[in-house]
Formats: structure tokens, sequence, C-alpha cells
């Protein structure tokens, strides 16, 4: 495609693509488009078609979004939709709790990986809809002031831990270690700001907070749940190797929906109490079969001469497994890991069915339950929705940049 | 039962005790027989080097010397230790044997560092400044301490492997089990291991080598010993070994891989 300027002596003739890279955008933006949209008849009318269908779908959504929507249904809510019930005087306790975890993402992300630009603009983004859209009572400048502080807090403590030396050193391994118990004990934490010294009682949990304190309980107790299991079907031990089996296989065959059933009319008498309690074990107990299938098929992907080589050191079985086996089985399934997070982050607007328990889903019925509001139903599930995807995407950002950082040292 | 056939070279190792005694051993994988009645005597400091075709058991011999495998029948004595399910003679056994392996088996998720050092903290309970200190000397003694940080992705075949024997050194083993440590590598890296284990045994390491390394055999062994289809075929001094083998298998092989 090139003509060679064999004529003009001066010119370095270069080699056919750096040549094509020289020329102005414009004329390789028109050879690009060329070859890739318009190289045949059918792949012409293709484009035209594809093209056509884009554009009346960004019609639509643009016009839905600035124009046609009523968005009042989700700023006159802002408070159901993010608390509900919580006791507004107790608000701080939320926004201490909110302010906790972004400093926590800055910690981990300080400790595991290293901000590029993208990541940047992902978290102004990212925390600007988080704040913004969930920051009580159209108080304009208080939602400014918040949204400054949690960035603030993300980036001070991304900055105090990314000064670490990287190296494998003492200080290394004690900022590493530091930050996991801190990521270990967040839960409780937070569950005690919200919930303990006059804090809300449990049924005062509600709309978007109720997801946030629901989802991490599911995960991090079917995470607890699941590594036994996996351990044990793989065990030797036919009895204990059936019994976990069993647990497993029973448990995903039903769906969530029907162990919400479970917790609310049966697990009353064996538990009893707060319908929060019983969602939260039914939600750990699900997960708990999902991942320990994870976990078992990370435990048979790794080397057999891992464990060897741990016994030949000597380690025992418990530290073998503690020590060597575990930390790698556990490393290989994260993606599937975080499948199942998100997953069940969703899931948790399944509660809303069957218990009565308000989370952000069942908030957005109430809210377009007001008659003022009832025309308004599109504007609200639109909104539930998105908030759903974005912290799924968080989710899934985050994980993929710490997974990409445990890479370190991998064979 | 002793097995002291006539075999057994005279050497000045004859002083010491057995520090490896297997009374007819056998071990069946299934229906396959990997050790068919194998009978041996190790003294301390002896350098035995293990020689023998694909399949033939010797790796299975080795490893049934720190229980990697269980033999089925027969005794095995270590240092004066017995082989047995009791735990506590296991663990006994375990820390007075090091192993190398053909594929390293370095823990990927630690640092150099802590590959070493993860056994004396977490068996012997030594301080981490000691284990670290220990750790520090090893490397040094098998020539790479400015890679103590790494990672084992991050080094050479040759440097991993010496990354594991420091690893089982330092447990400060009576014993070390080589099971063939150089077949895994790049032939320009061979060498930096040998020369490793050839140091080792001239401080007085007792050593069971499973290799082809023919030349390490000649030069460094006390004894070799030629395993075929699960039995103890023949055993001398490396000169029998190379200059007038007496069973027709060892002859074959020998013609196959010098």
């Amino acid at each position: 495609m090139v003509d060679m300027p064999a004529q003009n002596p001066q010119r370095i003739v270069l080699p056919p693509h750096r040549e094509r890279a020289r020329r102005p955008r414009i004329v390789r933006f028109r050879e690009w488009a060329r070859r890739n949209l318009f190289n045949s008849r059918a792949g012409t009318a293709l484009t035209i078609i594809t093209a056509a269908i884009l554009a009346l779908i960004v019609y639509g959504v643009v016009y839905f979004v600035f124009v046609d929507a009523n968005w009042r249904v989700i700023t006159e809510n802002r408070w159901l939709l993010f608390a509900g019930g919580y006791p507004m005087d107790q608000e701080w306790r939320l926004w201490f709790s909110v302010m906790f975890v972004f400093l926590l993402i800055g910690l981990t992300y300080g400790t595991w990986a290293s901000l590029g630009r993208r990541d940047h603009l992902f978290i102004v983004l990212a925390s600007g809809f988080a704040i913004l859209l969930l920051a009580h009572g159209g108080a304009a400048i208080w939602s400014t002031i918040w949204y400054l502080i949690a960035v603030g807090l993300l980036y001070a403590g991304y900055a105090i831990m990314i000064r670490m030396p990287r190296d494998a050193s003492r200080g290394r391994t004690l900022q590493q270690r530091s930050v996991a118990g801190l990521l270990v004990a967040a839960l409780p934490i937070v569950l005690i700001v919200l919930l303990a010294f006059g804090g809300a009682r449990p049924r005062e949990l509600e709309g978007f907070v109720l997801n946030l304190v629901l989802a991490p309980v599911g995960i991090a107790g079917g995470l607890i749940i699941a590594i036994p299991l996996a351990l044990g079907r793989a065990s030797r031990m036919r009895a204990i190797s059936w019994t976990c089996t069993t647990y497993i296989e029973v448990v995903r065959g039903a769906p969530l929906l029907g162990w919400l059933f479970v917790a609310l009319f049966i697990l009353d008498d064996v538990i009893g109490g707060e319908l929060i309690v019983r969602a939260m074990v039914v939600l750990a107990v699900f997960t708990a079969a999902y991942m320990a299938e994870y976990i078992r098929g990370a435990l048979q992907a790794l080397p057999h001469g891992q464990s060897e080589a741990a016994h030949a050191v000597g380690l025992n079985q418990f530290q073998s497994m503690q020590l060597i086996v575990m930390p790698q089985a556990l490393r290989i399934s994260i993606p599937p890991m975080v499948g199942q997070a998100i997953s069940i982050w969703k899931d948790t607007t399944l509660v809303t069915v069957i218990l009565p328990l308000r989370e952000l889903k069942g908030n957005a019925d109430s809210a377009i339950a007001q008659f003022e509001f009832t025309p308004d139903r599109i504007e609200a599930y639109v909104f539930v929705a998105v908030v759903f995807w974005v912290v799924a995407f968080i989710m899934s950002r985050i994980s993929q940049r710490v997974e990409g950082s445990l890479g370190i040292g991998e064979r | 039962m002793t097995t002291e056939t006539e075999a057994t070279p005279t050497r000045d190792l004859e002083s010491m005790d057995d520090i490896i005694i297997a009374e007819n051993v056998d071990k069946w994988f299934g229906d396959f027989q990997a050790l068919d009645n194998i009978s041996m005597r190790i003294k301390e400091h002896e350098i035995v080097v293990v020689l023998g075709p694909s399949g033939s058991g010797k790796s299975t011999f080795i490893r049934c010397l720190n229980r990697l495998e269980e033999h089925d029948a027969g005794r095995i004595v270590i240092d004066g230790i017995e082989m047995n399910d009791d735990v506590r003679n296991l663990n006994a056994i375990r820390s007075e044997v090091g192993m190398v392996f053909q594929q390293f088996n370095l823990f990927p998720h630690l640092s150099v560092m802590n590959n070493i050092t993860l056994g004396p903290r977490k068996v012997r309970r030594m301080p981490k400044l000691d284990a670290d200190a220990l750790a520090m000397q090893l490397l040094e003694r098998v020539g790479i301490p400015e890679q103590a940080e790494k990672y084992p992705a991050q080094l050479s075949g040759g440097q991993q492997q010496r990354v594991a024997i420091a690893r089982a050194l330092a447990m400060q083993p009576k014993i070390m089990l080589f099971d063939e440590p150089t077949s895994a590598l790049d032939p320009e890296m061979i060498k930096e291991v040998l020369d490793v284990m050839q140091e080792l045994a001239r401080s007085g390491m007792t050593m069971i080598v499973v290799t082809h390394e023919m030349g390490f055999a000649r030069e460094v062994a006390d004894r070799l010993i030629f395993f075929d289809e699960g039995s103890l075929v023949e055993e001398g001094t490396p000169q029998h070994f190379f200059e007038n083998p007496q069973e027709d298998r060892t002859k074959l092989f020998l013609s196959q891989i010098l």
C-alpha cells in the first residue's frame, strides 16, 4: 500500500507499518474504517444497521435520563432508599462506617496494588456516585463535604501504604498483616458501630444499608464455612466426606429463594429471634456451598509436590494446610469467589420478597407506592439497578487489581 | 536379618554406625510392585548414588525413607528411629531427613527467605532473627545471598534448586535425599547445583542421590546402587561399577547412558 519514494534519496524508507503510523490521524482513521467497517458490501450494510440501532439506543437513554424521567422519586426518597427506618439522629454511625470503608479501600490498594490513571478516574466517579446519590436529604453542601472527606481518606490511606517498601522485608510483612487484620475486623467493627451502644436495633437496618450489611456477612460467613467444608469433602474419611458432599449438594440443589422461605417459616423454631439474623445465616450457608466447591477445585489444581515439600521440611498435616496449601488454593480461587460474591450481592434483593426486611429494592417499592410517585416506577428501578451495578463493578475492579498484585511469585 | 552382602566394599566408613537400615522393604501401587524385598544399610557420612532406568523404583525407595510413600512390608530404621505409624517417630525422622525434589517444589507464595526459614521457625520454634541469620548463612553457602528477598518464580531453575537445598539444610538434617535434583534443569545450570552438592558431600553429610549424572556418581559417590524393576540388582564402588559391572542388566543400563 505504501508507495516507495525511491526518487527522493533523502527520505528514510521505513518498514510499512512505521510508514503508516507517520501519516496524520485522520488518514489513519479513514483507513481503519475502510478496513474494519466498510470492507465489503455486506460489511457496509451491517455497519449502517448497527450504527442506526446504537443511535436509537443512545437517543432513548439520553432522552429518558435528561428529559422524560422524573428523578424526584429518587431525590425525595433519598433517605428512605439509603437507610429507611434507621434512626435519623444516629446518622453519624452510617457515615462513620462509610468513611471507614473508604479508608480501608485506600489501605488495601496501597498495600497490594498501585493506582493507575484509570483507577483514579474510577475512584472519583464511583465514590462520587456512591456518596452524592446516597447522602441524606438533599443538602448538597453536606454531600460534597462527605464526598471530599471520603475520597480524601481513601487517598490518605493509599498514600501512607504505598510509601512502604515493596520488598519482602519485615516491615512489609507487618504492613500486610495489619491491613489484612483490619479487613477481617472491618465487618464486626461496622456492625458494632451501626448497632451497639445506643445504635439502631437490628430490624431498623433498612434500604441500601441493609444490602451493604447482608452481602458482606453472607460472603465472609460463607468463606468461613466453606474452608472446612472443602477440606471435609476432600477428606479420606468417608463419614466426613459424605457429610460435606451432602451439605453441598442439598444446599446447591434448591434456589436461594427456597432457603429464604425456610428461614422465614422453619428457622424460627431453630434460631428464632431477629429476621435479619436468619437471613444472614441463610445467605452464609448458601454461599458456603458454592465457595467450598471453588476451593476444592483449587486444592485439586495445586501440584502435589507442595504438600510433599511441606512434609519434607517437617511441617505436620495442619501446618502444611495452613501455611502452604490453603494460601495458594485461596489465591487460585479468587476469580470464581468474586463471581460468587457479586452474585450474592445481587441476591440480597431476594430478601425483600420473603422476609419483611426492607432492603434497597424493597424500599424502592415503597417509594413508588406513594401516590405522588406511582408513574415513576421505571426511574426507581433504573436507579436501583445502577446502584447494584456500581457496587458490583467496584468489587470486580478491586479484586482484579488485588489479584494482579498477588500474582507476585506465582509459578 | 542383615544384608551386608559381599558386594559392599571395604572403606574407612566401615567404623561408622549404620544411619539408615532398610530390611526387606516391599511397596505396592495397587497391583504393581514398585519395591521388591529391598535391603540396604547406609553408614553415617556415606554418599550413595542410586541408578536405574525410569520406573525402576529408585525414587520410590528414597521417598520411603522420609515416608512420602508408606512401605507395605519390611522395616526401615533411620538413625535408630523405627519408621512406623507413630506420628512422633515420623516427625523425628522428617526433621532429620532433608529432601530435594526434581521439580524443586519451592513454595511460590513465599519469598526465598521465608521458604528457608519456614521449617526452622514452625517446627523447631526458632526465633525469627536466628532463623533469618541461619537462612542468610545457607544462602551464602549455596552462593545466592543476593536473592533472599525474591520470590521463587523470579529465579532461574538452578537458583531455585539451590534455594531448595538451602531450605532442606535449614532443618539441620543428618541425612539429605536428592530425587533427580538436576533432571528438570537446563544443561547450563546443572553444574551450579552439582557444585553445591559436591561441597555438601565434602562437609560430611550423609547423602542418597538419585541421578543420571555419571560424572557426579564417579567422582563423589562412596557407593553406587543399581535398581531395576523394583529390585536392588547390584551395588559397589564407582570403580567396580564403571570398570567391572557383574550383572547383565547393569551392563546394559550403563551402555545406554554412558
